[in-house]
């Protein structure tokens, strides 16, 4: 889905990354305020969203005073709920709607849910800082992590010594973490590492992203997935390559953008609206704030990765707030 | 054979005493010593906890001094220290080392240390902490110019103080006491109160005056219809009042923008170690110190003011900067709102069941029930609590008396109210099983002193038996207050949020809003310990709060034990 992007990304020649900080493409808009936006809103949905939706609302709350934002999160699978129920108003989900939950949606509506891609997020593989490893394949990652070995891995991983570690690393089992099933990141992985393969029953479930990587700061034996901003000074990512063999590329933002690095997703914050009609001022001038230079600063504040101006102008079209 | 020989005196000595002691079992020792071993277990698992919540949770504030480390291969790290290890480093990464080190590691078993330290600047790097090997250190020094800043955002910034300007006027840095610096930053700080002031309150009225007036037309519509002569008068209502308002609005949004020019004009220039500056707002500054060169007093007075910040202050970055007054603020009110009603209900329910109820199988079915009650686990409740309370009653409430506010829920969501409900549902077992034991332990004779002198059952109940009763069902209170303010895993369905916006309690009427979201002190630690983007900065935080909220219910549970040794002592002089 990326890959349709980098053309234009590309064209516009726009994405500058450095090797530290990052910076949003300089053509998204700057946020202009506006007058007469008021009210209140609800977010509900993924909990990997939970922090930068907290930004956005603490950066569109210094823009309109008055306008009262609160942010629920407890995994993205809360949202569509939230959505059809009217409880919230923007749902920001970390995977895109089951086909599923847009028909429970458009049962009670009659129009699919608005999606707006609000944030590029590398799902990286991490592991202790200690640990040696210099490169997975997704045959390897799926061999460790599934009972089922879906993506074509011969044999079960199970030590490091699987992977050819040598040393004390090479009797060591590997010890495995990842998220609880309602989050949009064991969704993800499970579709995009495992081809929808079953997780093995000894992969430790965390409550939160940063319990994966606190899990494996402790661990040292330790591998698990979780989303490229949590990473921490006690663990490292493991570059990945899509073939077993293939080239081998780091979670950083370009090798996101250019689709090399082999999982990587869109980050969505679903809302109500009917297409080709407007969406009130105050959801579109959020949107729009979202979509802004401000709003995409708050995307890299949280580790994510911007979204390059082309796909903000389509998304906003498509609410009608462009 | 020398084992089993005893001597012929000793061993009849022995038998002797045998038969005279009674058997070691019956004596009680191992039990008297199992017991006090248990006690003893369970007192230093206790106190273990609490001296590691506190020990970290206190010393978190504390300023540390900021190391510059220059590495071998020429890389240069400012940070405070955070912690160091022991680590073993690789076959090959020992080869490239010198020859010193070589042997060093050999050595002590190829263990080395390492320490971490927390850059800051993660608006410069994009990582805001960094492993330096003990033999990769070139150079270890604490300058003195260094300074910790903290700012309202990106984190803090360490670094030194390269130039700034004053009204648009570049002047020379001397020092952080400087009063020409200390002023800038006073000015800064009553100019973003001031900011604050006028949009939270006065901004913030405007809006909701607005708001009322457009609720009132949209109830209007929904009972009249869009073409009666109310709907019209209200939307007149509406617009004179929405042009007034605007005009109101504008002047204050001009006053703001001024402020906030006036303030952009005081800027701070920093330059981080590797020489990269950044500039930043007077107003942007929460606290600046030279971590190298603070005194004791020094010291004291930035730990004070980061506690201060901590009690009193709003939520920065995503909840994992600033303060935590919101969940303070939300944990009390929702627990003693829980207490109005659970209090109530509870002693209602024990004093039928113990007193006017026929003792028989329905009742002793009953007792059963509400002891079982007290093993539901608590998410149950908060599965209830959303289905029972939020959807069903929450709904009709707003479908009856909120419907121009509908497709948004007032009551038909998680809420303050809901909360104190299911906790109430949660915690009522205690106060049932407190009271009914309470009121059983009245002495028989009071009673029948009381009937026998022509006092009805219900005088007697209210004069002689509640009174003396009330000592235990205070500890029931206590005891749900407690199991109450430390519940989490309920609330999360029904009301806790990450980011309330407003106080659950404020001066717009009603003034109190049982139908708001709030934040709590639990979900707060769940929240940033496990969701925050940067665990190791979160960790520290998440003591301070688990202190705060042991603490909390400390004071609470306190107050309460107070009131109860009181009335204990009222009665005391009474007895026989």
């Amino acid at each position: 889905m990326l890959k349709k992007f980098v053309s234009a990304a590309a064209v516009m020649g726009a994405l500058t990354t450095s090797a530290l900080a990052l910076d949003v493409d300089p053509a998204l808009k700057d946020y202009k305020k506006l007058s007469g936006v008021e009210g209140s809103m609800k977010s509900v949905g993924s909990d990997t969203l939970n922090n930068v939706m907290a930004l956005w609302a603490e950066g569109f709350k210094k823009e309109y005073p008055s306008v009262k934002i609160e942010v629920e999160g407890k995994g993205s699978g809360t949202a569509p709920p939230a959505l059809i129920g009217g409880t919230a108003q923007f749902g920001p989900m970390s995977r895109p709607m089951k086909s599923g939950e847009i028909d429970d949606f458009e049962k009670k509506y009659g129009y699919k849910p608005a999606a707006l891609r609000v944030a590029v997020d590398a799902l990286a593989v991490f592991v202790n800082k200690d640990n040696p490893i210099k490169c997975l394949s997704i045959a390897q990652i799926d061999a460790m992590f599934s009972k089922t070995r879906k993506r074509g891995g011969k044999a079960d991983i199970k030590t490091w010594g699987d992977l050819g570690l040598t040393g004390e690393w090479a009797s060591k089992p590997i010890s495995l973490y990842g998220r609880n099933s309602a989050s949009g990141t064991y969704g993800y992985f499970k579709e995009a590492a495992m081809g929808d393969g079953d997780f093995k029953d000894s992969v430790k479930e965390q409550p939160g992203s940063s319990a994966v990587v606190q899990g494996i700061a402790s661990d040292k034996y330790a591998i698990g997935y979780s989303g490229v901003g949590y990473k921490t000074a006690d663990v490292r990512i493991v570059p990945l390559s899509s073939k077993d063999g293939g080239t081998c590329f780091d979670a950083s933002a370009d090798n996101a953008y250019a689709g090399d690095y082999p999982i990587t997703r869109f980050i969505y914050m679903y809302m109500n609206a009917k297409p080709g009609t407007k969406v009130d001022p105050l959801r579109a001038e959020f949107s729009k704030y979202v979509l802004s230079k401000q709003g995409q600063m708050g995307v890299i504040k949280d580790g994510f990765y911007p979204i390059p101006s082309a796909i903000a102008s389509q998304d906003l079209k498509t609410i009608g707030a462009e | 054979m020398t084992d089993s020989y005893i001597p012929r005196g000793q061993a009849a000595s022995a038998e002797n005493t045998a038969g005279r002691r009674t058997d070691l079992r019956s004596r009680g020792e191992p039990a008297l010593w199992s017991l006090g071993g248990a006690l003893a277990l369970g007192i230093i698992m206790i106190l273990g906890f609490l001296a590691l919540v506190f020990s970290n949770g206190i010393a978190t504030f504390i300023p540390k001094p900021i190391a510059v480390v220059t590495e071998t291969g020429g890389q240069v790290t400012a940070g405070e220290p955070f912690r160091s290890e022991s680590f073993r480093p690789t076959v090959e990464e020992v080869a490239t080392l010198p020859p010193d080190w070589q042997a060093r590691i050999k050595s002590a078993g190829g263990m080395v240390n390492r320490t971490l330290y927390r850059m800051g600047n993660f608006d410069v790097y994009g990582e805001d902490f960094r492993w330096v090997a003990d033999y990769a250190v070139a150079k270890r020094e604490f300058p003195a110019n260094m300074v910790f800043v903290e700012r309202m955002e990106w984190g803090p910034f360490i670094g030194t103080v390269k130039a700034l300007t004053i009204d648009g006027n570049a002047q020379p840095f001397k020092s952080i006491e400087d009063p020409v610096f200390l002023q800038a930053h006073q000015q800064a700080l009553d100019r973003a109160d001031d900011i604050r002031d006028i949009e939270r309150g006065r901004i913030g009225d405007i809006n909701h005056r607005l708001e009322n007036e457009r609720l009132a037309l949209r109830k209007v519509e929904l009972a009249e219809g869009r073409t009666s002569a109310a709907y019209r008068d209200a939307q007149d209502r509406l617009n004179t009042l929405s042009v007034t308002l605007q005009r109101d609005y504008d002047a204050l949004a001009a006053e703001v923008t001024k402020l906030r020019e006036a303030s952009a004009r005081n800027t701070l220039t920093l330059a981080a170690v590797g020489g990269e500056e950044k500039t930043i707002e007077f107003a942007a500054l929460v606290r600046i110190y030279p971590a190298n060169d603070l005194g004791f007093w020094g010291k004291v007075g930035v730990y004070l003011s980061r506690w201060g910040e901590f009690l009193g202050g709003e939520p920065r970055e995503a909840n994992t900067e600033g303060g935590v007054f919101p969940a303070i603020f939300g944990t009390a009110a929702m627990t003693l709102l829980m207490v109005l009603v659970v209090a109530p209900f509870g002693v209602i329910t024990a004093l039928y069941l113990r007193e006017y109820a026929k003792q028989g199988r329905l009742v002793s079915f009953v007792r059963i029930s509400v002891n079982n009650l007290a093993g539901v686990p608590s998410i149950v409740y908060g599965v209830f609590g959303l289905g029972f309370f939020a959807y069903v009653l929450g709904g009709s409430i707003d479908a009856l008396f909120y419907p121009e506010r509908l497709p948004s829920p007032t009551f038909g969501t998680g809420g303050l109210l809901w909360s104190a409900l299911t906790l109430a549902l949660l915690t009522v077992p205690v106060v049932i099983v407190a009271t009914e034991e309470a009121l059983a332990a009245v002495p028989r004779s009071m009673r029948e002193g009381s009937l026998a002198c022509g006092a009805s059952k219900w005088q007697t109940i209210k004069y002689i038996v509640l009174p003396r009763a009330m000592p235990g069902v205070m500890t029931g209170v206590i005891l749900a207050m407690a199991r109450g303010a430390g519940e989490v895993a309920p609330l999360m369905l029904v009301g806790v949020v990450k980011l309330a916006p407003e106080l659950p309690i404020d001066g717009i009427f009603p003034f109190v809003h049982l139908e708001r979201s709030f934040m709590h002190l639990g979900f707060h630690i769940f929240d940033v310990g496990f969701q925050s983007r940067n665990a190791e900065a979160g960790k520290p935080m998440v003591f301070v709060t688990t202190v705060l909220l042991i603490a909390l219910v400390t004071i609470v549970n306190a107050a309460a034990i107070i009131l109860r040794s009181r009335l204990k002592r009222r009665f005391a002089g009474s007895q026989f």
